[in-house]
């Protein structure tokens, strides 16, 4: 099982996280530091196997929810957290045995961990995505027939509301409203679900895939060795396929506000002279990479941008003019590949009007 | 506007240089030693240059400096003042208390006490709760009694509450009347942990930022020097010495910076590499458009994330000090390790007996540079391949730097220039710039005032145009009020954050304003 035991292990969670993340997700340093704050306290999280929940286990996510920007701003509260435990506690009528994490993309990656550290509960080794996504009905659990409600949010001021919804649409709408009102930054438990239960609809053993992402870059750059063919020699594994869509600077950004979302496109161009135009459409999240307006690589399938020397991971709101980077295409975890699972995470669902062919297919023609 | 007569300084770990400027043209230079308290130093660097000189020294319009006194400071961990932490947020945010992220020797080395208190505010600017004056009093009387005088106070959101921070900070003036207090909307941008780790470092440097300014004031009252005193930051652009006295972080990349930007102004060249070869290290920056290529990752002082920008810098152990040493199994090492300021007492060439770079480029090169007898017994194998070696580190940096294979310009800066008289790989041609040496102080010399805002705007009564139009003449009112000549101040840099999960819309904007010093007189 992973070890998280000191800075270097969260931080390589976090970095991976950031890959996973493929743009949103919110920047993982808030929770990386509350959790450094609680392993100098000595209170450690504990990971466990997904296949090793008991079938009759309750298992819930926890999860910061809000304006990525605010959290910066708010940061998070420990006792919040613990809180948040026994409220949900209370509104399910039983003890929660275990935490999962919502989505490995971003910051959310680090609060079910802050929270085992504190609690002392588990957190099982995967997600409900295996990356970021914009919108709750997205998840692998709400795809595969676990709700997100009923589930509840809470402040730091102790004001919390209780959600129930006939479907995950709109809890979506109803969370978004109840955030937005409370302070853009809050806390959030939801998708009570059994042990059986989860092991049929998460994406499993996201948080090592997460940790040993952050290491492979972190070991390359130590060793002077090329963080992109370790890389993708790591990425490529159990199936999945990687690949580096394009290599070149950033000559444009634009960013935009609408219906409570961050639209917008990175335009790219080679080092060298050649015209080649690449972009990167951002709505939270990357969705759609195009070489010379042909798409190369389209949601769910993972798109993440490197900075070209270090390797580090870039957020879509740390993208800006003259960096000089690489992109990388990643396949989804087939449970999002599915067709159950592309009508709700496939690019019509982002408003892109083109259907869904995989990294593979795009890429090796 | 006319052209200013001013001098410019750059004021560093090992050398203190000075230039004497007329517009864009340097009538004189001179180099010194840095010395402990600053200001013998830097009155002996201009009182040299005002006699070459020997115009009326009151013809001199301004005094421009560049320093990184405070950030070596910070990075040895030497001469820190003990910071008392308050932090204005509770129920909010004590799952990440102050200076979680810092190294654990920069913590003991500041013995700091930490404080978090009630208060704060939403993003709309609206109180969540209110300040608790109670614990900000006890915490003030806390640290009064630990004997602590500098304090950092943030709060979050403050840059769109700032009175938040500014009531607790008076609360504390009561209870310590001497305190010197840094309050973190005075540092800017948003994003609580960077910004208010940049004030506790900050706070840390007050004593430290009291003494050197005030040595700087004495030198110039010494010199008979009675004019502004304008101080470099990190971006280029020049501040008061009372805001570089009460701000000491804003200075800490300067020297970089106004090496690279010296190198552009000594050249005419807008994009290029830029090699600033000093006594123990040589600093790689990347030109471009007149500016140094910035970090784009999150930016690091003394191993402390703060939300400063700075110039992306290579540094390698290689200077004119650097030792050169035959190792057992005959390869030819050099440096890291330096004798820095101690050159001109350890070098061969000036009598010492430590053989040192310097020393290798006066025997192949024939440079008049102390006494050329006492390297004459090197041989040409072993000075070759010391060359071999000081050519190659130079090659190495530079190729991490790029970010293309394609060869580009190569300037070369600093007292350490000499070292390189080959080509190097990778250039397209190295250009050695007259008065290269000081190419640091004609950066603070040729430096623009500059003025920004980095704060939430509400979208919803102007729209986005109004928003922008506003940050940018907040940008420019805070150029014009730092002394940029309001005539020819621009906007030279506007970024845009949207924030999501909101009622209205609101957008972080950052803009950035500078231009050239006014007429002073």
């Amino acid at each position: 099982m992973i070890k998280i035991d000191n800075a270097t292990d969260i931080k390589d969670i976090a970095r991976g996280a950031v890959l996973l993340g493929t743009g949103g997700g919110g920047d993982p340093y808030v929770g990386e530091l509350f959790l450094q704050a609680q392993l100098k306290k000595g209170n450690a999280p504990r990971v466990v196997r997904l296949e090793d929940a008991p079938d009759d286990a309750l298992v819930i996510t926890i999860a910061g929810i809000g304006s990525p920007s605010v959290m910066l701003e708010h940061l998070a509260s420990e006792k919040t957290l613990l809180e948040i435990l026994r409220r949900a506690e209370r509104l399910y009528g039983r003890p929660v045995d275990m935490l999962i994490s919502c989505e490995i993309g971003g910051v959310n990656s680090m609060f079910p961990l802050a929270l085992s550290a504190i609690s002392g509960l588990p957190v099982l080794d995967g997600d409900g995505v295996g990356r970021a996504i914009p919108r709750t009905e997205m998840s692998t659990f709400s795809i595969y027939g676990c709700p997100a409600t009923p589930g509840l949010i809470l402040d730091e001021s102790g004001n919390s509301v209780v959600i129930e919804t006939v479907n995950d649409l709109d809890a979506e709408k109803v969370v978004r409203a109840v955030t937005s009102a409370l302070g853009a930054s809050v806390f959030g438990a939801f998708y009570p679900m059994t042990g059986a239960e989860v092991k049929r609809v998460a994406v499993n053993g996201t948080l090592t895939k997460s940790q040993e992402i952050g290491r492979c870059i972190r070991e390359a750059r130590e060793g002077s060795l090329d963080v992109f063919d370790t890389l993708l020699g790591h990425l490529n594994q159990d199936g999945r396929f990687a690949t580096i869509l394009f290599d070149g600077k950033i000559v444009d950004v634009t960013h935009e506000t609408r219906g409570g979302w961050h639209w917008g496109r990175a335009t790219l161009k080679p080092l060298s002279d050649a015209d080649d135009v690449f972009t990167v459409d951002i709505q939270n999240e990357f969705t759609v990479a195009r070489r010379n307006g042909e798409t190369v690589t389209i949601v769910p399938d993972l798109i993440t941008i490197l900075d070209r020397e270090s390797g580090e991971p870039i957020t879509a709101e740390r993208l800006a003019y003259g960096q000089r980077v690489k992109v990388i295409g990643y396949s989804a975890d087939p449970l999002l590949r599915t067709p159950e699972g592309l009508c709700v995470i496939g690019p019509r669902n982002f408003g892109i009007d083109e259907d869904y062919r995989s990294i593979e297919e795009l890429t090796k023609s | 506007m006319r052209d200013i007569l001013r001098l410019g300084f750059d004021v560093g770990g090992t050398n203190t240089d000075a230039v004497l400027m007329l517009g864009r043209e340097v009538l004189h230079t001179a180099k010194s030693f840095t010395t402990a308290d600053v200001r013998s130093g830097v009155v002996d660097v201009a009182s040299r240059i005002l006699r070459d000189w020997g115009g009326p020294r009151e013809r001199i319009e301004a005094v421009m400096i560049g320093t990184t006194q405070f950030v070596n400071a910070f990075v040895q961990r030497r001469g820190l003042a003990p910071v008392a932490v308050i932090r204005v947020s509770l129920p909010k945010a004590d799952g990440v208390p102050p200076m979680a992220g810092w190294p654990d020797d920069v913590v003991e080395a500041l013995g700091s006490s930490v404080h978090m208190v009630g208060g704060g505010s939403f993003y709309t600017g609206e109180e969540y709760a209110p300040l608790d004056v109670y614990a900000v009093r006890a915490a003030a009387r806390e640290a009064a009694a630990r004997g602590l005088r500098s304090f950092a106070i943030s709060a979050n959101f403050a840059p769109m509450r700032p009175d938040i921070e500014e009531r607790a900070a008076a609360i504390v003036r009561e209870e310590v009347p001497d305190a010197t207090i840094t309050l973190s909307a005075q540092l800017g941008g948003l994003g609580l942990i960077d910004r208010e780790n940049a004030t506790i470092v900050n706070a840390s440097l007050a004593d430290l930022g009291r003494k050197v300014v005030q040595s700087l004031i004495e030198a110039f009252a010494e010199l008979d020097i009675h004019v502004p005193i304008f101080i470099s930051q990190n971006d280029g652009t020049l501040i008061t010495t009372d805001e570089a006295q009460r701000f000491p972080i804003l200075t800490c990349s300067a020297g970089p910076t106004n090496s690279i930007r010296g190198a552009a102004f000594l050249t005419g060249l807008s994009e290029a590499i830029v090699a600033d070869i000093g006594g123990t290290t040589t600093d790689i920056g990347f030109l471009r458009k007149g500016f140094p290529r910035e970090t784009t990752a999150a930016n690091y002082i003394g191993g402390v994330r703060t939300n400063f920008r700075m110039p992306d810098v290579l540094s390698i152990g290689l200077g004119g000090g650097s030792l050169v040493r035959q190792r057992a199994d005959g390869a030819i090492r050099v440096g890291p390790d330096s004798v820095g300021f101690r050159l001109q007492q350890e070098g061969l060439v000036f009598g010492g007996d430590t053989l040192t770079t310097t020393d290798i480029a006066v025997r192949s090169q024939g440079i008049a540079l102390g006494d050329s007898g006492r390297v004459a017994h090197l041989d040409d194998a072993f000075t070759e391949a010391a060359l071999d070696a000081i050519h190659q580190a130079v090659t190495d940096g530079i190729d991490q730097v790029k970010t293309s294979s394609q060869p580009m310009p190569l300037i070369l800066v600093g007292g350490g220039n000499i070292l390189i008289s080959r080509d190097i790989k990778g250039a397209s041609q190295v250009l050695r710039p007259k008065h290269a040496e000081v190419a640091n102080a004609i950066g603070a010399a040729i430096a623009l005032v500059s003025g920004r805002v980095d704060r939430l705007y509400d979208l919803s009564s102007g729209g986005r145009e109004g928003a922008l139009a506003t940050a940018k003449q907040e940008a420019l009112a805070a150029a014009v009020q730092a002394g940029a000549d309001p005539d020819a101040v621009e906007v030279v840099d506007v970024t845009e954050l949207p924030l999501t999960h909101m009622k209205a819309g609101s957008v972080q904007i950052r803009v950035r304003a500078a231009g050239p010093l006014a007429t002073l007189r």
